[in-house]
């Protein structure tokens, strides 16, 4: 059983509408990316405003820090893909390999690499290490847009709007394609890399099995309306978190597939959310609303 | 590393190059400044404008502050005996050179002006007043501009003071004088006479004769506006009093802003103001300045005081307000000059808009020339009076029809030029409307020319369509009018065929390419656009997966595994080994052959490998094979020993070698520096007469042949023993002996290796087998040997046909002053030097093996010497 979490910190981000909202490495911070073309660094437990990365010419979509904090790696609908340097707030490196806005970003393990899926139906490996400006590799197997990419250590794990998620396994070589059937809206996977969450556009989360392909279990009750909803898993793989059209947050437990909580974080459709990487702290964000949820510390 | 300095090779660099732009980097607002640039700098370095922002002008002490005379306190310096030399100071000697340069403040050298004035130019200097710049009393007084026909008119003799025309005797001017025009009041007559008498007998007398004049000066009249109404001419008694202010009736004597004021009439004059006047205890002067004026005069019977109430009361009988004093006389009527009157065509232009040039001009573009090519060759026709042609319209139809008619023999019909002359009337024509995609579109006729045709055209095409086609041409046939023939029918098809695919419409050769816009492409800008749910769009979904995903039965049918290579470089940065083989695409090092003729000389072949190289590259043509030779000739350990070292060369230095002309070069410097010539001159030769060593080992003369056969037997050995030399036996002809026909040597030598067996064991076995080729061939070998002789001899004697870099001067004379033409007497007199007295055989061998000794040594000095000058190279 799950502590009930309840609203710690209710952050006014004032970036017109918050696109995505990103715990870093060790969900110290977060980031937030906004409409207003910026993406802001924040301390949610304390709410606050570390700094502002302008530069983008159009909204920014997605972001990721890198994993020693120190690169930010950001995507949006002007096409580029810019690495920021998180404590100069200099754009580092611009890349524009794309050919349409870039819709999901995600450094690699070491940060190394980072990896973009944009509306050009195409996932791109970017260097960030060297100067090199062109993707070091395409991945052009999708048909419609990437919405989301997650990447470990040796996979990249794409959804698109094809129906299907595509798992990239570097060690074998293979590419998995899965036909899910609705559109995935966004993938991720279990902390222990067996499975993967996929929320379809079909009002469902589904839990597939990684090396079969198997659906292990659906989960449902939330509304996906025509939001790209995000989901996540707790920290502990227990349960399954997602943002619902309709305001709530709601948790599923993950074997049983029965909705355990309900946070209700206000009317407007919760899209993005991010779950703190060891702490059951989760971060939702609904407009220019970002909310940490949690489990509030007794206070002696 | 060869083969990216060849392609620099190729490239020409001018200027310097930019500093690299790196493609990611944000490019800084600011702008690119470079240091230098940023400060004003005199012709000396030195920085020009100090502190205060750097706008402060340094005053030709530049940087000396922080110079130790900069800080220190000048210590006092009495100036008490040089007086004298300060007051010779100049402001040059506060200037700068700067500043009497061209551009300075006070520039010392003459130059023309950009402009020319034609007024003298006023001198501009310092003016050393108490006010700086420019005399104001200068600026208000400016001199009357001279016009131009004055200035003509002093060019041309005239002074100021006389008059215009020729001279004249006093008697001419005097009757010019008579019959002078006089404006206004006529002179009485009597009075004249009386001036002129005056005049007349004063100067007569000295005048009398030839003594010319100039002409009067002709007065100008200047009309002068009337102002008074006192009669024409006559002049009143100025209302100004002397002193300066208006007085009794016009001037108010108490408001007067004269300094002298008379108190009382003809009496009194005080002064007001300072410094001048009378003291207050002295009496008055009566009347100082007294003198007629109009304040003297009573103009009314009366007090004064009368007068004034009057006036006041006149004052306020006209309506005026109190203070001000109605106008005696209006204001002078400014004269009204009206604006001149616009052009029609005028079209205003205000001042502020700017017309781009890419505006469009109302006004017609003129051609350049005189408006001739305005008019129409008709016009001018007319103009001329020319008949007019008839008109030429009717050519037209006339050409379509030879055309038709042509193209109905030809049986090929598709014609541009009568489609481009086509008139108006058939341009609607010319299209046919298909209908494709729903929409009418029009296709291109391709056969206007002929009517006929072209409906059999549009038959195809709609049969086409339809699909039918066996049965079109039948029916196409019976129906038409004309009978084709068969093979006419046939070519017509063909045709018909390129033509639809010529002309098919935009929609069907295209369509496949690009579709319509459904939606404006607004997802770039805006992200919020609505996209349409493309759930319908299974991307590469089977049937079966669909079928398996709607029954939920996911797993193995809705999996479908692809192979999938990440990059290399992804891999590396994921820290996940490379799959399968790494099949890394190695940069091809082209093969370039180059044919210049030092690429012969020049990657001359001292190991084995560059040798087999260029064995292969230039096989059959003018390298010799007398490395293979020396191969085969070698048993096998030899060649493993010597790989060995070859090896360990390549890997140490590159294999780069001297040209031919180089070691030239060298061996001439040396030749200047060690006088001593003679021995000098042996050994360079030595060097590159191995072709004749070749040829006395192999095409011996054979006179010669017994002792010969001996000999390369032991030079084998010789090699044997040290396998290092045979890298240096392995050259090919360089120099001199590059043109010599190697290639017959070597056919030859093919051919007699063919014949006899090919066995590779020991030297002896080897001699055994040159004996037998020499029995076989001894004619062949005559023949040929003679030939190279004789090349060899020709050689010498014309040097015009070498090829290859021109030998230098001073070898080639050298070369000539040898005893012989051939080679060999170089040896001769080599044995005589070495072994002062011994049979030529003998010594033929001896001398061989210890030149070739002495070659080797010469060789690790050349080696030395490239490597000292590769390194060189490498910075």
């Amino acid at each position: 059983m799950v502590e009930q979490l309840s609203n710690i910190v209710t952050i006014k981000c004032k970036q017109q509408v918050v696109r995505a909202v990103r715990f870093n490495v060790d969900g110290s911070y977060c980031l937030t990316c906004g409409a207003d073309k910026k993406i802001k660094l924040w301390n949610p437990h304390n709410q606050l405003l570390l700094k502002t990365y302008g530069g983008h010419a159009n909204e920014v979509l997605d972001a990721a820090g890198s994993c020693d904090s120190s690169h930010i790696i950001s995507c949006s609908s002007d096409k580029s893909v810019i690495l920021w340097d998180v404590t100069t707030g200099q754009p580092v490196r611009r890349y524009r390999g794309h050919a349409s806005s870039v819709t999901c970003v995600k450094f690699n393990e070491e940060s190394t690499m980072a990896v973009s899926g944009s509306v050009d139906n195409t996932v791109s490996f970017w260097d960030v290490v060297s100067r090199r400006q062109e993707p070091v590799q395409i991945l052009k197997d999708a048909k419609d847009t990437i919405t989301s990419i997650q990447v470990t250590d040796h996979e990249v794990l794409t959804s698109s709007v094809d129906c299907h998620m595509r798992l990239y396994d570097m060690r074998v070589g293979k590419m998995f394609s899965d036909y899910i059937g609705h559109i995935i809206t966004y993938a991720s996977m279990t902390h222990d890399g067996q499975c993967y969450v996929l929320s379809c556009a079909d009002n469902t989360i589904k839990l597939f099995d990684k090396d079969s392909g198997e659906l292990l279990n659906t989960f449902s009750g939330h509304e996906c309306k025509d939001f790209l909803l995000e989901n996540s898993v707790n920290e502990k793989d227990s349960h399954i978190i997602s943002g619902s059209a309709t305001g709530e947050i709601f948790y599923w437990d993950l074997v049983s597939s029965s909705c355990t909580q309900k946070l209700v974080h206000g009317k407007r459709p919760v899209v993005s959310l991010s779950h703190h990487p060891t702490d059951n702290y989760l971060l939702t964000a609904s407009e220019d609303e970002v909310v940490l949820w949690g489990v509030p510390k007794m206070e002696e | 590393m060869s083969s990216d300095e060849s392609d620099e090779e190729n490239v020409i660099r001018y200027g310097t190059p930019l500093d690299p732009f790196e493609e990611d980097e944000v490019p800084s607002k600011r702008k690119f400044q470079q240091q230098p640039d940023q400060y004003a700098v005199d012709e000396h370095g030195r920085r020009r404008f100090h502190g205060a922002f750097t706008g402060g002008f340094s005053a030709g002490y530049g940087n000396t502050v922080g110079t130790p005379e900069g800080w220190a306190p000048s210590s006092f310096k009495s100036s008490r005996s040089e007086k004298a030399q300060i007051s010779n100071q100049r402001p040059e000697d506060f200037m700068d050179e700067e500043d009497r340069s061209e551009y300075g403040i006070a520039p010392r050298n003459l130059q023309t002006k950009s402009e020319f004035s034609g007024q003298k130019r006023t001198h501009q200097g310092f003016h050393d007043g108490p006010i700086p710049g420019e005399p104001v009393l200068g600026q208000l007084l400016r001199a009357v501009h001279e016009t131009a026909a004055v200035k003509m008119l002093r060019k041309m003799g005239w002074k100021e003071g006389q008059g215009v025309g020729g001279r004249l005797t006093r008697s001419d001017k005097k009757r010019a004088k008579d019959q002078h025009k006089v404006y206004g009041c006529y002179m009485p007559p009597e009075m004249r006479q009386e001036n002129k008498e005056e005049s007349e007998e004063s100067t007569d007398s000295e005048f009398e004769y030839e003594t010319l004049f100039a002409p009067d000066d002709y007065e100008p009249y200047i009309l002068q506006r009337k102002n008074d109404r006192f009669g024409l001419g006559y002049k009143g008694l100025s209302r100004h009093s002397v002193l300066g202010n208006l007085v009794g009736e016009y001037g108010d004597a108490g408001n007067s802003r004269s300094h002298l004021v008379m108190k009382e009439k003809g009496k009194k004059v005080s002064i007001r103001g300072q410094a001048f006047g009378v003291g207050a205890f002295e009496a008055d002067d009566d009347d100082v300045y007294a003198t007629h004026d109009m304040s003297h005069y009573d103009f009314e019977i009366g007090g004064a005081t009368e007068k004034t109430e009057k006036k006041k009361a006149q004052d306020k009988s006209s309506n005026v307000l109190e203070g001000f004093v109605k106008a005696s006389k209006p204001l002078p009527s400014i004269p009204n000059y009206p604006p001149p009157a616009l052009p029609r065509d005028f079209v205003p232009a205000p001042a502020g808009v700017r017309r781009s040039r890419f505006d469009v001009t109302e006004a017609p573009q003129r051609d350049q020339g005189l408006g001739r090519h305005e008019l129409t060759a008709e016009a001018r026709g007319a103009l001329l009076g020319e008949t007019p042609l008839p008109e030429t319209k009717e050519h037209i139809p006339e050409t379509q029809t030879q055309e038709t008619n042509l193209s109905k023999i030809l049986g090929k019909s598709i014609d541009f030029v009568t489609q481009n002359t086509l008139k108006d009337k058939e341009k609607d024509t010319d299209f046919i409307s298909i209908k494709d995609t729903g929409k009418d579109i029009n296709v291109f006729k391709p056969f206007v020319s002929d009517p006929k045709k072209q409906a059999r055209y549009e038959q195809y095409l709609k049969d086409k369509e339809s699909g039918k086609e066996s049965d079109r041409i039948t029916g196409d046939t019976e129906r038409e009018g004309d009978r084709l023939s068969e093979w006419e029918r046939n070519r017509e098809m063909i045709e018909f065929e390129q033509a639809a695919k010529l002309y098919r419409p935009l929609s069907g050769i295209m369509g496949d390419r690009f579709t319509h816009a459904s939606e404006p492409d607004e997802g770039a800008l805006n992200p919020l656009t609505a996209v349409a749910k493309s759930s319908i769009n299974y991307g590469l979904a089977t049937p079966e997966q669909i079928e398996a995903a709607k029954i939920g039965a996911y797993g193995t049918i809705t999996r479908k595994e692809t192979k999938w290579r990440p990059e290399a470089l992804v891999c590396k940065r994921f820290n996940v080994p490379e799959i399968g083989e790494r099949s890394e695409p190695k940069k091809d090092v082209k093969s370039k052959i180059s044919y210049s003729i030092f690429s012969y000389m020049e990657s001359s072949v001292h190991d084995k490998e560059s040798f087999t190289k260029e064995q292969s590259k230039f096989s059959g043509s003018k390298s010799l094979n007398v490395d293979k030779q020396n191969k085969i000739d070698k048993p096998v350990e030899v060649k493993t020993q010597v790989t060995k070292p070859v090896s360990t060369e390549m890997n140490t230095g590159p294999n780069k070698r001297m040209t031919v002309a180089e070691l030239f070069m060298k061996e001439s410097e040396k030749d200047l520096q060690t006088k001593n010539k003679e021995t000098e001159v042996v050994q360079t030769i030595e060097k590159f007469d191995r072709m004749d060593l070749y040829k006395s080992i192999f095409l011996s003369d054979s006179e010669n042949e017994e002792i010969n056969e001996e000999t390369p037997s032991t030079d084998y050995k010789d090699f044997i023993d040290k396998p290092k030399n045979v890298e240096r036996n392995t050259s090919p002809p360089r120099g001199i002996f590059a043109n010599i026909d190697f290639d017959e040597l070597n056919s030859w030598k093919r051919h007699s290796e063919n014949k006899t067996s090919n066995t590779n064991d020991k030297s002896d076995q080897k001699t055994t087998d040159e004996l037998s080729k020499i029995n076989d061939n001894s004619k062949e070998k005559l023949d040929t040997t003679d030939r190279v002789q004789k090349l060899g001899a020709d050689d010498s004697i014309l040097p015009e046909a070498v090829y290859g870099p021109k030998i230098p001067e001073n070898l080639q004379k050298r070369l000539e002053e040898m005893p012989e033409n051939n080679f060999k007497p170089v040896f001769r007199r080599k044995d005589e030097r070495d072994l002062d007295e011994s049979s030529s055989s003998d010594s033929w061998v001896e001398a061989k093996v210890k030149t070739k000794k002495e070659k080797k040594k010469k060789s690790k000095k050349h080696k030395s010497k490239k490597k000292s000058k590769h390194k060189k190279k490498d910075r």
